[in-house]
């Protein structure tokens, strides 16, 4: 396998110095590919006040290929399934080279203060969503509160 | 067409001087390409018929060993040039390639897209093999090209 690519070590020096606010990616120690992100809930979201911790990992593809992104912290909405995998289309076929962690990092982070339940990954999330909008937001503020508070 | 692709303007001037110098050795010539089918052991190049996947040459599909002849035909057309900051200076605003992010150095060989972004011809050619589209304003190529070839 290669070295890491003069890329990967930018990116991570930027998150660093400047960081997102609300967002917070640490490289593993033992791959610098593997990044430990968490996402605080945005404000006037069902999301609110809780810490979301996902893993995104950069294949040697990488930037050709979109980086591999998963929430590791429970949580209840339409375009994140069981497993923690995100319905975004960035992360798939909307991947371009010029988006790097940060951009899908804030597109998460979009996402979770605007879900989006037309383009579903959890289906029975995303009928519930659209059934009784104020009911799956009041499950998701649950979720939040069980699941994604620090203890 | 298809002649006029790989047409360097530099390395032309070596055939002149042939005898003087022995170090011009044509059997490392990158762009002949061996005949893939009779070449078992020539190293296999692998193919991206969609961003998200690889495939070596021989498991491609015939229609898609055609639509990746022809991306290949298609990105040749691309006008090539080198970094040189602009006629006018006015590339000298963009710094970075935002594919490698490295910064444009003089000399570098870049690739300019229709939409009018550059990019290092190996950083763009790698991922127009995987999508027919810009990286930054996400223009599909192929649309911007004929539209050129139409007003031209």
């Amino acid at each position: 396998m290669s070295g890491l690519p003069r890329r990967i070590t930018k990116e991570t020096q930027r998150l660093f110095q400047e960081p997102v606010p609300g967002i917070r990616a640490t490289p593993d120690e033992a791959n610098a590919r593997y990044f430990h992100v968490v996402i605080a809930g945005p404000a006037d979201s069902p999301f609110e006040g809780g810490t979301f911790k996902l893993e995104l990992f950069l294949p040697e593809e990488y930037p050709m290929a979109a980086p591999k992104v998963r929430f590791m912290t429970k949580i209840y909405h339409p375009n994140v399934d069981k497993l923690g995998r995100i319905c975004l289309d960035i992360l798939k076929d909307k991947w371009s080279p010029a988006l790097q962690i940060r951009t899908v990092l804030l597109s998460i982070q979009a996402l979770l203060s605007a879900p989006n339940p037309d383009d579903p990954l959890a289906n029975d999330v995303a009928e519930q969503w659209k059934n009784d909008e104020s009911e799956a937001i009041k499950t998701a503020k649950k979720w939040t509160a069980r699941y994604a508070k620090e203890k | 067409m298809g002649n006029c692709l790989k047409s360097p303007t530099s390395d032309d001037i070596s055939l002149l001087h042939e005898s003087q110098s022995d170090r011009a050795s044509f059997s490392t010539d990158p762009d002949l390409e061996p005949p893939p089918p009779y070449q078992e052991q020539a190293h296999m190049p692998l193919y991206h018929p969609t961003p998200s996947q690889a495939r070596l040459a021989t498991q491609l599909t015939e229609e898609e060993q055609i639509r990746i002849a022809q991306r290949i035909g298609l990105i040749q057309h691309l006008p090539r040039g080198v970094y040189d900051g602009g006629p006018d200076g006015s590339e000298k605003k963009i710094r970075e390639c935002v594919i490698c992010m490295l910064d444009f150095v003089y000399g570098d060989p870049i690739r300019f897209l229709p939409c009018m972004h550059i990019y290092h011809l190996d950083c763009i050619d790698d991922w127009l093999m995987r999508s027919f589209t810009c990286p930054s304003c996400m223009e599909p190529v192929d649309a911007a090209l004929l539209s050129t070839y139409e007003t031209n």
